[in-house]
């Protein structure tokens, strides 16, 4: 059964090629540090630019698809834009934070190849990433308990959820902006309202 | 209280690499959360891999065309990192369990009884694999059984014993196909159990349960 796990990863820890340079790491963290304390979009563009084009290369190699492989490139420079200030530099590199993001990014795209399920496991098997919002947003819609359950929903859900019914976004525009098929921005939106009903019922 | 068994490296590399079926990857995430050593190898596995992924010669170029200002027009999160710490829990036998993180969407887990043996499917939809919650009563036995294939058990609570030793909490315990075992729990015990082939039992009454294997597995 130790056959489905691939070759790939065999042996990793006794390589000793030194990959990335020193220089080369503090810079990612610099940018990194950069895009998360003011939303430097110049620092970002140099993250996107060094990891758009392995993230593509990464993802060729595990879904041996362009699209899938371009997927996995847009959402991981998504959530590492929309996450930057999670990243803690005294916690490790954000050369390794990024790779994180896009491994569970990828297992969950798997599971979906695979099983068909669009159960986004990987928040809860690496919780490292799980946080919750700060406090200080004002409650501009009287609703507190929906706002509040609607920042329980998985990211990519939440994503949608907000797009549509806070923002005021349509699915077609959500679905341009996030460059994904509109049947995706449906289907999260699905998943997201069965969830949103749960709670409110358990409520 | 020791934990005394762990993945293997390769297990854990995998589990890293996020290459492992949901199934296997659970009971390794549930594994780290309750095994401090486990948690530092994996962030060294990942620190690995990250190193490996993104060292790569070959790189095409390739269009990404305005994906980038796409992303940078979207807002910004004003996260603040806090770890979330609701679990999922469980009740059974008159208890309420705590499960580890990796079970936090499973809310509706459904118990079945089969004598001192209760079990709840977790995953069902994974080719020949299946994993299930196993809560076995005090003074309970599993009779004598090997797997065709692999049996993982990770011990959430409580302990059991098999003619190889005593398991503790946080014990993640392969067993492959060639090995057979009794299992039996003094205090009983609350076990996430991976398998990829049924149960077959191998002396006196019990083989009436072949056929039922599918019960228990």
């Amino acid at each position: 059964m130790i056959e489905l796990i691939k070759k790939s990863t065999d042996n990793i820890l006794n390589t000793h090629k030194i990959i990335l340079l020193d220089e080369e790491q503090q810079q990612i963290n610099d940018w990194l540090t950069l895009v998360a304390s003011k939303q430097d979009k110049q620092a970002f563009s140099q993250l996107f630019k060094f990891f758009a084009p392995r993230i593509r290369s990464h993802g060729l190699k595990k879904f041996r698809q362009e699209a899938q492989a371009m997927e996995l490139v847009q959402e991981t420079m998504m959530l590492v834009w929309r996450k930057a200030t999670q990243f803690n530099v005294d916690k490790g590199k954000a050369s390794t934070w990024i790779y994180t993001i896009m491994r569970n990014y990828s297992f969950d795209m798997l599971r979906k190849v695979q099983s068909n399920k669009e159960d986004l496991m990987s928040d809860d098997l690496w919780p490292m990433l799980d946080v919750e919002e700060d406090e200080k947003e004002e409650d501009h819609l009287q609703s507190r308990h929906l706002l509040a359950f609607i920042k329980t929903l998985p990211d990519l859900q939440k994503q949608v959820v907000e797009g549509i019914y806070i923002e005021d976004k349509t699915q077609q525009e959500l679905a341009d902006e996030l460059s994904v098929p509109i049947g995706t921005i449906k289907s999260r939106l699905r998943l997201a309202m069965v969830k949103l009903r749960d709670m409110m019922e358990e409520e | 209280m020791m934990i005394n068994f762990h993945p293997s490296q390769k297990m854990l590399t995998a589990f890293s690499a996020g290459e492992l079926p949901l199934s296997l990857s659970i009971a390794v995430s549930a594994h780290i959360e309750l095994c401090d050593q486990c948690a530092q190898q994996a962030q060294r596995v990942e620190q690995s891999l990250s190193q490996e992924a993104w060292q790569d010669n070959t790189l095409e170029n390739a269009d990404f065309g305005d994906m980038l200002q796409a992303i940078m027009a979207t807002s910004h999160e004003t996260l603040q990192a806090t770890k979330i710490v609701a679990k999922a829990t469980t009740k059974i036998a008159g208890r309420e369990y705590q499960l580890p993180t990796a079970f936090k969407k499973f809310t509706d887990i459904k118990w079945s009884g089969f004598g001192a043996i209760s079990r709840a499917r977790v995953i069902n939809d994974e080719k020949n694999i299946r994993a299930s919650l196993l809560h076995i009563t005090k003074g309970g036995c599993i009779p004598e059984h090997k797997h065709k294939g692999y049996e993982l058990t990770l011990l959430l609570d409580g302990s059991f014993s098999d003619a190889a030793g005593t398991y503790q909490k946080g014990d993640f315990i392969w067993l492959d196909g060639e090995q057979s075992h009794s299992p039996f729990t003094k205090e009983g015990c609350l076990c996430y159990a991976v398998q990829d082939a049924p149960l077959h039992f191998m002396s006196g009454v019990s083989k009436v349960l072949n056929p039922l294997g599918n019960l228990i597995y």
